[in-house]
């Protein structure tokens, strides 16, 4: 049951893989490519990774791929005009797969390395979730932060290179307006007819 | 529980640049403009204060269950780039105001970035490195663009970051390699590790990305455009402190975690130095433009760094920290110059534009020649005596054709690098160059000093650091 | 004999889950088809209008010739459409929203620890936070393909609004956890047994806690009107800007399908709040262990009435929203997921996972 599941979510993985870069239209791509994404997240679930299966929907299903589409649609680029030119470098790239493929067949078949070694998805602890949880904050604290250090270069990095202030745009001051009382706007005076204030 | 001592011996400056930095993000969203110039000051002395930190626990340690691991080698490495970080900082401020583009943003990069230099050479983990290379380049490809607004500034940091990507996921792709036939992410593991040809394949891959970051050929081509787009004191960044880090952590990776497999990539190593020094002093002749000029002649000088390197950790290691040392020194010094050269109306960046500097400004003008000549590794100034020594540990390890490489691309280095002497000193003077900053000039006469006669008191004893240092590797 | 039996046994286990699936589906139509009617009915009372009232007593039957008027209607795809896109968006959208279902535990097993669920996830609180993710592309997918410039506008407001509000949802979502220590939905029920003070939107056993979880409660419950696009949340179809956003182009079937969808995501996360902060299926006053031993489908029964009753009240909160308050501006909007709910929603993630170290009783 599991090899079926597997061969058949794996099928799917590989022929939305490859319709990933056939596709003549960006946001088929997009979309294929989120296919890929979510049954390799199928594939994790068959290991028994069930954790990382969701993390893998959540961040890249959910919100990277989001923000690809986002990108792809707005753009508008006409690909077809631009794929015009690639035919030329199909060779190279053909070279360079094929380069690719062979480094990694001749490694896994010389190389001396276990390949039948079986994968515990949850060492050490009953679920998957649990297993990383007792390693990320201890074993790997300093990844995990630097990772954090990481992020917070990109978010320096792109208010750095996007952000502009316009003094000339009307903001919103939601505090002000809120704490404004009646007494601020206008008082009430009592004048005398005929004589105005 | 967490072994904060441990933590402190092996990557305390690198916590305490983190921490500096975090704190600056705070200051900064407080103060917004007022603390632009202020943030300058305050990084350069957190980078003073990160290199003392690095001197003190010379001797390093383990920490974070394996992740991290220094030693005298590399701790060596560390003072000096954060010290050549600390004084590429600390002059860039006239320049970036005068530019109008002084944001307290661009110290926090700077120091974002020398954590990350800190950590790939603190890394004693696959993992770690490659986090550290992360930090190390996303803070690089936003500090070449800093001046967003200039098209080339905007192209430099593109190019940079577009091929960066690409190399970085050569380094991920090799370290996969690596992991995946010796079991395991941790340098030690994998030194002790039966070498089969996955390995290989994930080392040469590795070697690839690698090259990238020092800018070796035949994977340097975006260094001439990068160092002509982006802002001058971001190129003088980029020319001192990351290089020298960067060469370090390869020859750290060469000699710890494949040490023993030498035979396998010394002519790897080998066919790189000698393309690099070819393409770097053949390129170098055509350029009128400085900073491409310098861009090149990085390139030649990271072939010669990586002869050290392929002569092994018993001899290359001393010779190539010297190496570097009075490398990034002159180098610095001569980004200096060129942030010193400036008329009304902009930066000078054309060769010719220096014409007659030496009657208009003598002392500049004898401080770059210095700097010129050590560059050039002319005799009585020090870069002489880190080439010697790179050239005797070439020899001692038998790689005579790259040492005749080396010998040959450094004489045809000396056609450019005497053709600007030759318009300082006797070409007719243009327009007149206006004030320097302070902070550029004392650097400039420093690293002239160094370059010039210093050297002379410390050199033997440089050496000594180094040839110490380097005994680190074997500990 | 005994092979046919076996392969029968084998069998059993696939034709109950199927079983299942085709009884919650029934129920869930049903009620949909009727909890519409109860939206519309509640904003007709706000605003002293009757409401639907002429098919069938009271109007009752409105849902079901709606039903059959979307379903006899001819479908029609534009000609600058993307076909194929346009029409796998609203299938798309109804079939996560089904999907999300599956992990819902609706009433107490009758052995202990169990429950009346499809499917018994460990990973069930981020099952359903993936499956709710997924359901931007319904939209996106729709408002793109329609090659129109209000559905697509309406397509990328709604995508930025419901990635910003995903993420307090997220930490919100957090904080459960933390106090419950599980992400099976069955744990973080039967751990607020025992009386509407131990529910998590009072959290009376975590005492100082109250004055967290009832403004995560609060929080989680605003941001599912954003990731619903229930007004005052409705800009992807602000009828003023937009015409209708992304649905423009849909008529018929397609468009039924994506309203059913939507709905089935309100009346989905009503059935997370109440999971999550409202105690599932137990009621307000414990029944006892001796009771609940003795009459295990008593208690069952009046676990799903408690699960139903309490998704009924958050869905007239929801409809009361709608009459209520007037629609949010999208800088509003944004300004409100990013600047007040996502750093509000961190701090109780601190407090929360400072309590469990330092004071807390982890399970």
């Amino acid at each position: 049951m599991a090899v079926i599941a597997f061969y058949l979510i794996a099928a799917v993985v590989l022929v939305s893989a490859l319709s990933v870069i056939m596709a003549r239209n960006p946001v088929h791509s997009v979309l294929w490519l989120i296919l890929a994404f979510f049954s390799s997240a199928g594939l994790l679930v068959l290991i028994g990774a069930e954790f990382l299966a969701m993390l893998l929907v959540v961040v890249y299903v959910g919100a990277v791929a989001v923000l690809f589409l986002f990108v792809v649609m707005m753009l508008d680029v006409d690909f077809v005009e631009l794929k015009r030119g690639t035919l030329r470098y199909w060779p190279f790239a053909v070279l360079v797969g094929i380069i690719f493929a062979a480094e990694i067949v001749l490694a896994s078949v010389i190389g001396t390395a276990d390949m039948e070694t079986n994968f515990d998805a949850s060492p050490g602890a009953e679920t998957n979730a649990e297993a990383i949880g007792q390693v990320m904050y201890t074993q790997y604290l300093l990844l995990f932060q630097m990772a954090g250090i990481i992020l917070l270069v990109a978010m320096v990095g792109a208010i750095v290179l996007t952000l502009r202030h316009r003094p000339e745009t009307k903001r919103q001051n939601i505090a002000k307006q809120t704490s404004r009382r009646r007494s601020d706007a206008y008082e009430l005076k009592d004048p005398t007819p005929g004589q105005g204030i | 529980m967490i072994d904060f001592t441990a933590m402190i011996l092996t990557v305390g400056p690198e916590l305490w640049l983190v921490a500096i930095a975090l704190i600056g993000v705070l200051v900064g969203a407080t103060l917004k403009d007022r603390f632009n110039s202020v943030s300058i000051k305050f990084g350069a002395l957190a980078l003073f204060a990160a290199a003392a930190f690095s001197l003190m626990n010379y001797e390093g340690g383990e920490a974070f269950n394996g992740l991290v691991r220094t030693n005298t080698f590399v701790n060596f490495a560390k003072f000096v780039s954060y010290v050549l970080a600390g004084f590429a900082l600390l002059t860039s401020e006239g320049f970036l105001k005068r530019h109008g583009t002084i944001r307290y943003e661009y110290s926090l990069l700077i120091l974002l970035a020398s954590f990350g230099m800190g950590m790939i050479l603190s890394a004693a983990d696959l993992m770690t490195l490659y986090m550290g290379v992360e930090t190390l380049s996303l803070s690089s490809y936003v500090l070449a663009a800093f001046h967003r607004d200039s098209a080339k500034a905007s192209e430099a940091g593109l190019k940079y970051f577009v091929l960066g990507a690409l190399a970085s996921g050569m380094l991920l792709y090799g370290a996969s390699l690596v992991y995946g036939f010796s079991g395991s992410t941790e340098y030690a593991v994998i030194a002790a590790a039966d070498p089969s040809i996955g390995m290989m394949f994930g080392m040469v891959l590795m070697i690839v990305g690698l090259a990238f970051k020092v800018s070796a050929a035949p994977m340097h081509i975006w260094t001439p455009d990068v160092y002509e787009g982006a802002p001058t004191p971001v190129v003088a960044f980029f020319a001192s402190a990351p290089k020298m880090a960067s060469m370090v952590v390869f020859a750290n990776v060469m000699f710890t975690m494949f040490g023993d497999v030498i035979d396998q990539w010394q002519l790897i190593i080998c066919i790189i130095a000698g393309l690099s020094m070819i393409v770097g002093s053949l390129g170098a002749l055509t350029q009128t433009n400085i900073k491409r000029l310098l861009g090149y002649s990085s390139i030649a000088n990271m072939g010669y760094a990586l002869v050290a390197v392929a002569a092994g950790p018993e001899l290359g290691a001393g010779p190539l920290l010297v190496f570097l040392t009075l490398y990034v020194i002159a180098s610095l010094g001569l980004f200096m110059g060129v942030l010193a050269m400036r008329r009304k109306g902009g930066m000078v960046e054309g060769i010719n534009e220096l014409g007659g500097l030496m009657r208009k400004r003598p002392v500049l003008a004898i401080a770059l020649s210095i700097l010129i000549f050590s560059m050039a590794g002319l005799p009585p100034f020090g870069g002489f005596f880190g080439k010697w020594e790179v050239l005797s540990a070439g020899v001692e390890a038998g790689l005579m054709p790259v040492v005749i490489i080396l010998v040959l691309a450094s004489v045809v280095s000396l056609g450019y690098y005497l053709r600007l002497i030759k318009i300082m000193w006797f070409d007719e003077p243009t327009e007149r160059f206006e004030a320097v900053d302070g902070p550029v000039t004392i650097t400039v006469l420093l690293a002239a000093l160094i370059a010039g006669i210093l050297f002379l008191f410390f050199i033997s004893a440089l050496s000594g650091w180094a040839g110490t240092a380097a005994l680190g590797l074997a500990g | 004999m005994s092979n046919y039996v076996e392969s029968l046994g084998q069998l059993w286990g696939p034709l109950l889950v199927l079983g299942q699936i085709a009884l919650f589906t029934l129920v869930l139509l049903l009620s949909i088809a009727f909890l519409l009617l109860l939206d519309r009915k509640v904003w007709a009372g706000v605003m002293m209008r009757k409401g639907p009232n002429v098919v069938g007593p009271f109007g009752l039957m409105q849902s079901f010739a709606d039903f059959g008027k979307f379903l006899l209607k001819e479908i029609v795809i534009p000609a600058g459409a993307n076909k194929t896109v346009f029409l796998i968006a609203p299938i798309l959208t109804c079939t996560l929203a089904f999907a999300a279902w599956a992990a819902i535990p609706v009433a107490p097993g009758t052995a202990s620890g169990t429950s009346w669920v499809i499917s018994n996830l460990n990973v069930g609180v981020l099952y359903l936070f993936a499956i709710s993710s997924l359901g931007v592309y319904g939209i996106i997918m729709g408002g793109w393909a329609s090659n129109s410039k209000y559905p697509f506008l309406g397509a990328l407001r709604s995508a930025a609004q419901m990635v910003s509000y995903e993420v307090s949802i997220g930490f919100v979502i957090v904080t459960v956890i933390l106090l419950v220590g599980s992400m099976n939905l069955t744990d973080i029920v039967n751990a607020q047994e025992g009386g509407i003070w131990t529910w998590h939107a009072f959290s009376f056993q975590h005492f100082p806690l109250i004055l967290v979880m009832f403004p995560m409660f609060i929080i989680f419950f605003v941001s599912a009107l954003a990731e619903t696009n229930r007004p005052p949340f409705d800009l992807p179809e602000a009828e003023s800007e937009l015409v209708a956003g992304y649905q423009v182009e849909y008529g018929s079937t397609p468009y039924l399908l994506f309203m059913l969808g939507e709905y089935l995501n309100i009346v989905l996360m009503c059935a997370l709040m109440t999971i999550l902060f409202l105690g599932g299926w137990h009621g307000p006053f414990a029944l006892g262990e001796e009771f609940v031993r003795d009459h295990p489908f008593v208690n069952a029964f009046a676990g799903l009435f408690w699960f139903m009753f309490k998704i009924l009240f958050l869905f007239i909160m929801f409809a009361m929203v709608k009459a209520i308050v007037p629609r949010y501006r999208y800088d509003q909007l944004m300004r409100l997921g990013w600047k007040i709910f996502l750093p509000t929603s961190l701090v109780a993630v601190l407090i929360v996972s400072g309590y469990v170290v330092y004071l807390g009783v982890q399970s």
